[in-house]
């Protein structure tokens, strides 16, 4: 990344659309993944692949690194992208790359030609250079990245589609594009939040809960921000109204004290009325909003079990294909659905406290909502209350004459 | 109420002061009330067919309903229009009167749930409303009670308007209209008169802006009332997908639906107090409109005395042959010679004339104008009483309303509180 930030890169313009590293780097998903926050994993095609959250990836590949170290398994691929070449003729320009592989000590050369895959609304037309020194070398160190990360990857190394690609001689580019794209679903699958075609009943129904739930608190934060607002305009003509008393009873005699006594009335409920409205705004609505992302959390949560049955899945379907080759790792297998299963416990015990916890915020806050509108509508109570003696004031001296 | 009748038909030439010894209100002596309002059809006097509303008016005697029998009360029809050809006729012939005013021809200060339409039925119902609130108002003022047109009005259906006509008060109300809608300088009108021209002034002012206020106010309330409802739809949506919660979700979001819907009679009683303020608006009108008599008949005094004056100076001029006063006849006579001790003579005796008969006139206009004064102020300060109670009185039951919204507010929510507690 840093070779392309620092001083401007010669060819490329900044228009404000996508730098050149978030399009170009599959690895882009590697490096954000480290950093948590950003979240752009990217096709070589210049798509972004859906993770639905960082979180998910970094923890999946956290958890790959501590297997390598739990397995003690040795690495018996390597994989160098390097020699970056121009190759020029009359027809056209292109980039070439050596990629080596090493596969428990045979050494295997490729050249890899990987075509130009900006997306369309990426091309800038003669102002990004194909060919510039820093863009090359940033390509190189990206495809490097990738492939030692595939290759390093105990369920993505055995993917057919990257041995495919080892292993031929010397692919052209819609080879190398296919190829690189399957790798790359590949990835997506194991490091994205795919829905799998199986998930149990159970964990399918708190799924389905928690979309419903974000809806119906999306619903309740788009109402009571529309009630804020009709509450500040009614309040606003409130603080127009009151005073139109007071200018009234500046010529009146027998009426200066009722129409003055109004007047203040309707100042103290407008007074209420803008104590109730920043109370929901600053206390109501924040809370909902961060319930919406405890739910976030918990869907992240399904999300992981998701994954951990994923690639429990996906080992034991590799155990099977590696069946073939003789080279059976059952442990792994067996410790895999070990953490299913106790992920599934958890959650599931997760999961009540969960709900238990929601349903006594909701109750809070609820009550609490009422609560406030309770307090409005009593100073209001008490201030026109207050105002009927001054306004029978007179009445019964009055009563008297008449 | 029979010897009322009995006198009528036989003594149409009553005049309206015969029956104060009778009768001191009218309102003392009959139950009057516009009862229902209905849709008719029929043709304008161009022969156009026209859609137009008629009032029932009621009137029973008093004393009949306190006697146990409750006869049926007499009634008749009436139009708007005829009930503006009453008011008229009051305002010519009764100009020293705050005259009560009639409720608004059209819908205005509205806010934007209630129709502006003539023909809605709430309008209507309003305006039922009013009109019988009009015709309270002139039964129980001392003057206008015993008028005879009045009576008619509220007992003959048929023939009302030509004898209204008959009195020939459009002669007197085109003049007076007339001298009324022109701008004359008066040099010295009453004090208090000018103070109370100024009162109506301000307060037509107040209450115009009030009105228009509340209605913008009635708007934004009825929208923070509506918007609650979503809250039903939503906690009922919310609780199909809860187990313990769901219950308690369901009740909740009804009460919301509840406290949503109360906006609508709130809103109906505030119109209440509304038309209350409307009708001390069009009040403000009619006593600045006495005030505008006063100013006129003021007026017309200073002219005839002016003229008297001039008149006066004329003569003196005249006879003792100083010129003080510019005048054509003294440059002519100047330049061309004096006229002749007959011309002379004879204009004398012709100013001579002139000079009695405005001092008549002044005489007989300072008389008016005092009376007015007189009169005029007797009723200005009578509706001042009247106005002092009537708008305490609107300003009371202005505050219980909102007390009642209050505490229907308080009961609606501790009601979803008690819900949002069994959650």
């Amino acid at each position: 990344m840093s070779a392309m930030s620092a001083g401007a890169p010669r060819s490329l313009a900044s228009s404000g659309q996508k730098s050149i590293q978030d399009i170009l780097h599959p690895l882009s998903a590697e490096e954000s993944a480290l950093n948590p926050g950003s979240a752009d994993l990217i096709l070589p095609n210049g798509t972004p692949v859906d993770t639905s959250s960082p979180a998910s990836s970094s923890s999946l590949l956290n958890r790959l690194q501590l297997d390598d170290d739990l397995d003690g398994e040795t690495r018996d691929l390597f994989v160098t992208v390097d020699d970056p070449k121009k190759h020029v003729s009359t027809m056209e320009t292109y980039i070439t790359y050596r990629v080596c592989t090493k596969v428990r000590g045979l050494s295997k050369i490729c050249y890899f030609r990987p075509c130009d895959p900006l997306p369309e609304k990426f091309v800038m037309k003669g102002v990004v250079d194909r060919f510039s020194e820093e863009f090359v070398e940033t390509r190189r160190k990206a495809l490097d990245k990738f492939l030692k990360r595939v290759a390093d990857h105990p369920v993505l190394s055995f993917n057919e589609h990257f041995n495919a690609f080892l292993s031929a001689k010397d692919l052209n580019k819609r080879q190398g594009l296919a190829l690189l794209t399957k790798m790359g679903e590949s990835v997506k699958y194991v490091t994205g939040g795919y829905k799998l075609r199986a998930r149990p009943v159970e964990f399918a129904a708190m799924g389905d809960y928690l979309d419903l739930f974000t809806q119906k608190l999306g619903t309740i934060d788009r109402i009571a921000q529309r009630i804020i607002k009709e509450q500040s305009e009614f309040l606003m003509e409130l603080r127009e109204y009151g005073p139109v008393y007071s200018s009234w009873s500046s010529f009146e005699e027998d009426l200066h004290d009722p129409l003055e006594g109004v007047s203040g009335c309707v100042s103290n409920c407008s007074s209420a009325l803008e104590e109730l409205t920043e109370d929901m705004s600053e206390d109501f609505l924040p809370v909902l909003r961060e319930y919406v992302l405890y739910i976030e959390s918990m869907k992240n949560v399904l999300k992981k079990r998701d994954q951990v049955q994923a690639e429990y899945e996906t080992k034991l379907e590799a155990v099977v294909f590696r069946e073939d080759k003789k080279t059976p790792v059952p442990t792994d297998v067996e410790k895999c659905q070990d953490r299913v299963e106790c992920f599934n416990a958890d959650l599931k015990a997760d999961w009540d406290r969960w709900e238990n916890n929601k349903r006594q915020d909701f109750r809070q806050l609820l009550t609490g909502m009422a609560d406030k509108n309770i307090q409005y509508y009593e100073k209001c109570l008490a201030a026109w209350e207050s105002l009927i003696p001054v306004l029978q004031d007179k009445q019964e001296a009055e009563g008297e004459t008449s | 109420m029979t010897l009322l009748h009995t006198k009528l038909k036989t003594t149409p030439k009553i005049e309206a002061g015969d029956f104060t010894h009778i009768v001191e209100y009218l309102l003392k002596m009959m139950e009057i009330s516009v009862a229902e309002a209905e849709k008719r059809t029929g043709k304008n006097a161009v022969n156009m067919q026209e859609t137009y509303t008629v009032y029932l008016i009621e009137t029973r005697p008093v004393d009949a309903a306190s006697e146990g029998t409750n006869p049926v009360p007499d009634s008749l029809w009436r139009r708007y229009s005829e009930f503006e050809l009453l008011r008229n006729y009051l305002l010519v012939t009764y100009p020293f009167s705050v005259v009560p005013p009639l409720p608004e021809k059209r819908a205005e200060f509205v806010w934007h749930k209630l129709s502006a339409d003539n023909m809605d039925p709430d309008f209507v119902e309003r305006r039922r409303v009013g009109l019988e609130n009009f015709l309270l108002r002139v039964a129980s003022h001392p003057d206008l009670s015993s008028d005879k047109i009045f009576y008619s009005f509220l007992t003959e259906e048929n023939g009302w308007k030509e004898t209204v006509f008959e009195t020939g008060f459009q002669a007197k109300a085109d003049s007076r209209l007339k001298a009324l809608n022109a701008t004359f300088r008066v040099k010295n009108p009453d004090k208090r008169f000018a103070e109370m021209k100024h009162y109506g002034d301000e307060l037509q002012s107040v209450i115009s802006q009030l009105l228009r206020v509340r209605a913008r106010a009635a708007d934004r309330l009825y929208g923070v009332y509506k918007v609650h409802g979503n809250y039903g739809r939503v906690f009922s949506e919310w609780s199909a997908i809860e187990k313990e919660m769901g219950d308690g979700l369901q009740s909740a979001g009804h009460h919301m639906d509840a406290y949503a819907a109360s906006v609508d009679d709130i809103l109906e009683e505030e119109e209440h107090y509304a038309d209350q303020l409307k009708e001390y608006l069009f009040y403000a009108d009619a006593l600045r409109a006495v005030c505008r008599k006063h100013e006129l008949t003021q007026y017309e005094l200073e002219m005839a005395a002016q003229d008297l004056t001039s008149k006066k100076q004329q003569r003196e001029e005249l006879a003792t042959g100083t010129i003080r006063t510019f005048s054509l006849k003294g440059m002519t006579s100047k330049l061309f010679g004096q006229e002749t001790p007959e011309q002379r003579e004879a204009k004398l005796k012709m100013l001579e004339t002139q000079i009695e008969e405005g001092e008549e006139l002044v005489k007989e206009r300072n008389a008016e104008c005092e009376e007015f004064v007189k009169s005029a102020w007797v009723d200005i300060e009578r509706f001042k009483e009247q106005k002092d109670h009537d708008l305490r009185e609107a300003l009371i039951s202005y505050a219980i309303m909102q007390i009642s919204m209050c505490k229907k507010g308080i009961q609606v929510w501790n009601n979803a509180k008690e819900c949002f507690s069994k959650m």
